[in-house]
């Protein structure tokens, strides 16, 4: 919302550094995003008048001026072609400065210039300002300038503007009015307010006076069908005679953003700033018979005011007299309603739209208005009313046309909130007196009774935002000043236990045990491409490929919400190597989303782990070291299998599987899927868990085991079995042939000489661990023995002496 | 004969000192002390003194030996330790070479919710998880943001259908709690949130809040000042401050923006604060009554505060990250930094 101080002060009376208006809003929770000051930048600029132009000897298109200004008269070489003698223009002496430039004598073709004529461009004013001054060409001012004077002051272009912005509940703020009443209150009960303490600052309201010359006249009548129009007010003004606005006018509507038209829409506009109020000017001569707010039909067509031709659908609004539509209600008028220059009877609108109705039309359509813009935010009774009088006394003030009728709406009840300083007291957590309470409120337009404790509060009707008290200890708050509140620690409320639950604690441990093998936790997006399931390989039927489409995607390669974690490890992998990043271990514990089609129900969402290894030391072993780690240490029991991950190298690759159910995969990546993701090397290792097995899995409070009093034996078994043997197959076999077999470890894989080709050698060492007493030879050799049959008979194994 | 033992004493001692090794130590010690050592000869010369004289020479006799016997055990210790000292050095490492395997790290920004999540847990904070994929219900509904509010649009908001959305704050966690739980309640709600934004220096479609929530009878905004100002001061520095500026959110009324003394500059203005001395660190406020009676909780009796921090925000300014993009990029370079 733009704010030009001078029009801030026609309803604060007050003279202080715009500085302390800027404090002051800011203090109340309105951001300053910009200061615009108009006329900044210029200076030894004055008014001149030319009394002589002649030729220039060496150059065609230039003239040699001689200009009065004032206390002497200088010569300027100007290739202006749209100046005469006798024009007054803004003349910028030697050593002036515009907000581009500045202006040195000098010699144009030989002849010194002592100076430069100004355009309205150059000193960066449009015709709102002055006339002329949107003219490609040297502004030619009013003769009655006097010559010599500063051009800033002459022309008034002093002006500062500030660009405020208006948080969603304050559409009554979106007026200069609105803002004007947030001032004066901050200025006279804010902080930082000493400067205007002892002066008290006060609020005026805009005239609203105006006389109806003839009530009897033929005004339409009106009928709202459409449930989107709250209220519609109507006045009729006679004798219009269309014209420009006058320059003040024209100025603030200029740095407001909105170009001048002529006066009669002018006027709307400018209530449409001052008050808040969106207005529509229809041309009496235009409507044919009554007229009627309804809901469009179904395809119904309007060409609007910027020739534009609109197709409505059933739930749009629009205005219409006994034959057609006249404008889309809030948004646009239509094309053949509008003011023209023979218009001579205004029939006014001032009405309320309902915001979500205006602001989804206007989506719709594709079409934004200042009015739509204002209508989105929020219209209150206030300015329905308000604003059409503030027009009607503006037609009259300027002789725009004479007020015929006014058609007032009845207002609304009044909000009351009845409340007590305790409560407000009690919820801000401070001993405020209830005279700072009332004089704030009072300040902001609200009509305070007071009995003991109690505080009976009229909201305005422009204050929909206040409900209830909380509403109120905001107001009084915003303006006594936030930094009067106190830090206190809760005195009043009860001890409680916190602390992270249980899952939410694995999670953590997880990623800590993560670290500890060396790898750095990654975060990527939620989403991904749809592609990637090509990528990774996956079956046509695979569940991962019933991923959540979002509708509305920033792009297709964040489209849909991911179902595994994968992709994007390998993603972030491809990254780094593109980087010439190598030999690291990458982590990322991650949401995926699961949903039952069609969505009706929230979808599954699963804390999944993925892990990525990569470089030359890395390996399958690794990895498998990684999860069979992390699933014993929190004493979850899983059977290795098989994988049959398509992403993965088909003989170096693992699943682990929980009650049967397949949690875990990783191995080696299949080289055709790292060619997907664009990487050539592919030598890298990734798995990925669910990690619900964990999460759900009790702590368990392990239980006390006698140490073994007795010395173990250990026994060295060496034996060549053919390489699809698995030894892991082996080692749990000899461990449950007798139970006095303790600790089976591998200490040697030998393949090569001796060793005939398709067979390994295999090396174990076997602890016997003695219950009752020490182990005696015979003992020993039998347990070996019985070891030696079974690994010969179950493996094939010949046993090497 | 007395003579000759102190001159056999000196002339041992003078080689135990010049011996290097310990076989010469031990070969004059058989020299010596020896069955038919020098000391031994002289001890077996004693019968022929005369008995008077038997005794004296006797325990010279012992007092050479003994002297002796402790001189050449002390230079074989010496010597042992000496080759074993040489031995080691010969074994000397270059310890200047790595054999790593380094700790890994956990994300930036996830260290950074760990240290906030440890000061409220501390603060006798629960900490719940809420659904990702929410329904417009609990990320609206019931946080009275209305269906024409404007944050409802499209352009905000990703759709998976048309009451069920990418939630686009914590908030939504509030109300399930709420709805759970009846006061007293404190709680955080800490995780992923999604607004329909392009990714560029200050914004990217995912991002992460931790919502903390404060239920109970009697409590006031001067509290949610003291609990942030507490806040600030363990996660930033001993002289962190907050401030409280007017706001708008439509589930706190009142609401506010909180911003703490910058913790680059203390306060003084620097370019990360732009010259303020402040940064804006959360939105709070105390917790409309509306969404209250919504989940069934009577504001009559009950009030209670909430705040919502920006995660990937306060990261950015604990660390001088200026590029919202790169902690989701996964460099390696970049995670090795925290």
């Amino acid at each position: 919302m733009k704010l030009p101080i001078s029009w801030l002060k026609e309803f604060v009376d007050v003279d202080v550094d715009v500085q302390v208006i800027c404090d002051a809003l800011v203090n109340v929770g309105f951001e300053v995003e910009e200061i615009i000051n108009y006329g900044e930048g210029i200076s030894g600029v004055v008014v001149g008048k030319i009394t002589e132009i002649n030729k220039h000897p060496d150059a065609d298109k230039l003239k040699i001026c001689q200009v009065d200004v004032g206390k002497e008269v200088v010569t300027i070489v100007t290739g202006a072609s749209n100046v005469n003698v006798g024009d007054v223009v803004p003349v910028a002496l030697d050593g002036a400065t515009l907000p581009d430039k500045t202006i040195k004598a000098a010699p144009l073709r030989g002849v010194m210039s002592y100076g430069m004529m100004c355009s309205g461009g150059e000193l960066k004013i449009s015709d709102a300002f002055v006339d002329g001054a949107s003219v490609d060409g040297i502004l030619i001012l009013n003769d009655d300038l006097p010559l010599g004077r500063d051009i800033v002051s002459a022309l008034e272009l002093q002006e500062t503007v500030l660009d405020v912005s208006i948080t969603a509940n304050r559409p009554d703020c979106h007026s200069i009015l609105g803002l004007s009443r947030e001032v004066a209150t901050a200025l006279n009960y804010g902080k930082g307010n000493a400067s205007t303490r002892n002066a008290y600052v006060k609020f005026k309201m805009p005239s609203f006076e105006f006389c109806q010359h003839d009530v009897s006249a033929n005004i339409p009548l009106v009928s709202v069908t459409s449930p989107d129009c709250p209220v519609y007010s109507s006045a009729l003004i006679g004798d219009i005679k269309i014209d420009k606005s006058p320059k003040w006018m024209q100025r603030r509507l200029f740095m407001c953003g909105i170009n001048p038209i002529n006066n009669v829409v002018d006027i709307t506009n400018y209530v449409l700033l001052e008050i808040g109020q969106p207005l529509h000017a229809f041309d009496l001569s235009m409507i044919e018979g009554n007229i009627n707010v309804r809901r469009a039909n179904d395809k119904e067509k309007i060409v609007a005011l910027n020739d534009e031709s609109y197709e409505m659908t059933g739930e749009m609004t629009l205005i219409c007299d006994d034959k057609k539509a006249l404008a889309i209600a809030g948004v646009m008028g239509g094309k053949y309603s509008g003011i023209n220059d023979e218009t001579k009877n205004v029939f006014l609108e001032s009405a309320r739209f309902s915001r979500g109705s205006v602001r989804s039309t206007s989506l719709k359509i594709g079409l934004r208005s200042d009015s739509s813009a204002r209508f989105e935010r929020g219209v209150d009774f206030y300015g329905v009313e308000y604003g059409r009088k503030r027009a009607l006394a503006l037609f009259e003030q300027l002789g725009a046309g004479r007020v015929l009728v006014d058609r007032p709406i009845i207002m609304p009840q009044s909000k009351v909130v009845t409340t007590t300083i305790d409560e407000i007291n009690g919820l801000l957590g401070i001993e405020l007196p209830k005279k700072n309470m009332i004089e704030i409120l009072q300040s902001l337009g609200m009509d305070v009774v007071s009995e003991f404790r109690t505080l009976v509060v009229t909201i305005p009707a422009y204050r929909e935002d206040i409900d209830n008290y909380t509403d109120l200890a905001e107001e009084i708050i915003r303006f006594y000043g936030y930094d009067n509140l106190g830090e206190t620690f809760m005195p009043t409320a009860a001890v409680t236990v916190g602390g992270m639950t249980h899952k939410q604690k694995r999670i953590e441990e997880t990623k800590d045990l993560l670290c500890a093998f060396g790898a750095y936790e990654i975060m990527t997006y939620s989403f991904t491409d749809e592609n990637v399931y090509d990528k990774l390989n996956l079956d046509e039927s695979d569940e991962r490929r019933k991923a959540i489409k979002i509708i509305n995607p920033i792009s297709e390669d964040l489209s849909i919400m991911k179902t595994e974690l994968v992709s994007g490890m390998i993603s972030t992998i491809s990254t780094n190597l593109t980087r010439k990043n190598d030999n690291f271990r990458l982590f990322e514990l991650a949401r995926v989303y699961q949903a039952q089609f069609p969505i009706k129900e929230l979808p599954n969402e699963n804390d999944v782990l993925c892990v990525g290894l990569v470089g030359a030391n890395e390996s399958f072993y690794e990895l498998k070291n990684i999860f069979v780690s992390l699933l014993e240490r929190f004493g979850v029991e899983f059977e290795l299998t098989e994988s049959a991950e398509p992403y993965l190298h088909p003989g170096i690759s693992a699943s682990l599987a929980v009650g049967g159910k397949v949690i875990c995969s990783f191995g080696k990546i299949h080289p055709l899927v790292a060619k997907n993701f664009g990487i050539k090397k592919s030598d890298f290792s990734i798995g990925s868990i669910d990690l619900q097995a964990i999460t759900v899995k009790k702590d368990t409070v392990a239980k006390y085991k006698p140490l073994p009093k007795f010395p173990p034996v250990e026994r060295d078994l060496a034996f060549v079995v053919a390489e699809s043997a698995a030894v892991g197959k082996i080692i749990t076999a000899i461990k449950a042939q007798n139970s006095l077999v303790g600790d089976v470890e591998l200490f040697d894989v030998y393949r090569g000489e001796q060793i005939e080709k398709g067979y390994k050698s295999v090396a174990l060492k076997i602890k016997l661990v003695p219950k009752e007493k020490t182990l005696v030879d015979a003992e020993i050799s039998n347990v070996m023995n019985a070891v030696v049959q079974m690994i010969k008979t179950d493996f094939d194994a010949r046993v090497r002496e | 004969m007395k003579q000759k033992i102190v001159d056999l004493v000196e002339s041992t001692k003078a080689k135990i000192d010049k011996a290097i090794s310990a076989k010469e130590l031990t070969d004059l010690k058989v020299e010596v002390l020896g069955k038919s050592g020098e000391l031994t000869l002289i001890l077996r010369g004693l019968k022929d003194l005369p008995e008077a004289d038997r005794p004296i020479m006797g325990k010279v006799v012992n007092e050479a030996r003994v002297a002796l016997e402790k001189a050449i055990g002390s230079k074989i210790g010496e010597l042992e330790r000496k080759e074993l000292n040489e031995k080691l050095m010969s074994e000397r490492i270059d310890i200047t070479i790595d054999n790593k395997r380094e700790l890994g790290k956990i994300h930036p920004l996830n260290a950074i919710k760990r240290k906030a999540i440890n000061f409220f847990v501390s603060m006798g904070f629960i900490v719940t998880d809420s659904p990702e994929i929410e329904t417009t219900y609990y990320n609206f509904d019931m946080l009275n943001i209305p269906f024409d509010h404007p944050a409802r649009e499209m352009q905000d908001t990703f759709f998976v259908t048309d009451k069920i959305i990418l939630r686009t704050q914590t908030s939504s966690g509030q109300v399930r709690t709420m709805e759970k739980v009846k006061p007293p309640i404190k709680m955080i709600s800490p995780g992923r949130v999604f607004r329909s934004d392009e990714a560029d220096a200050t914004h990217t479609p995912c991002f992460h809040q931790l919502e903390g929530l404060v239920v109970d009878k009697g409590i006031t905004m001067c509290d949610l000042k003291g609990m942030l100002a507490s806040f600030a001061k363990h996660f930033f520095s001993e002289n962190s401050s907050v401030r409280f500026r007017p706001s708008h959110f439509p589930f706190t009324e009142p609401s506010v923006e909180v911003d703490a003394s910058c913790p680059h500059c203390g306060g003084k203005g620097c370019n990360v604060c732009k010259g303020t001395g402040w940064i804006e660190i959360l939105g709070a406020g105390m917790v409309n009554r509306r969404v209250l009676s919504g989940c069934g909780i009577d504001p009559d009796v009950y009030t209670g505060f909430a705040f919502g921090v920006g995660l990937d925000r306060i990261t950015a300014i604990c660390h001088g990250i200026n590029d919202a993009r790169v902690p989701f990029e996964g460099d390696i370079r970049f995670l090795k930094q925290f």
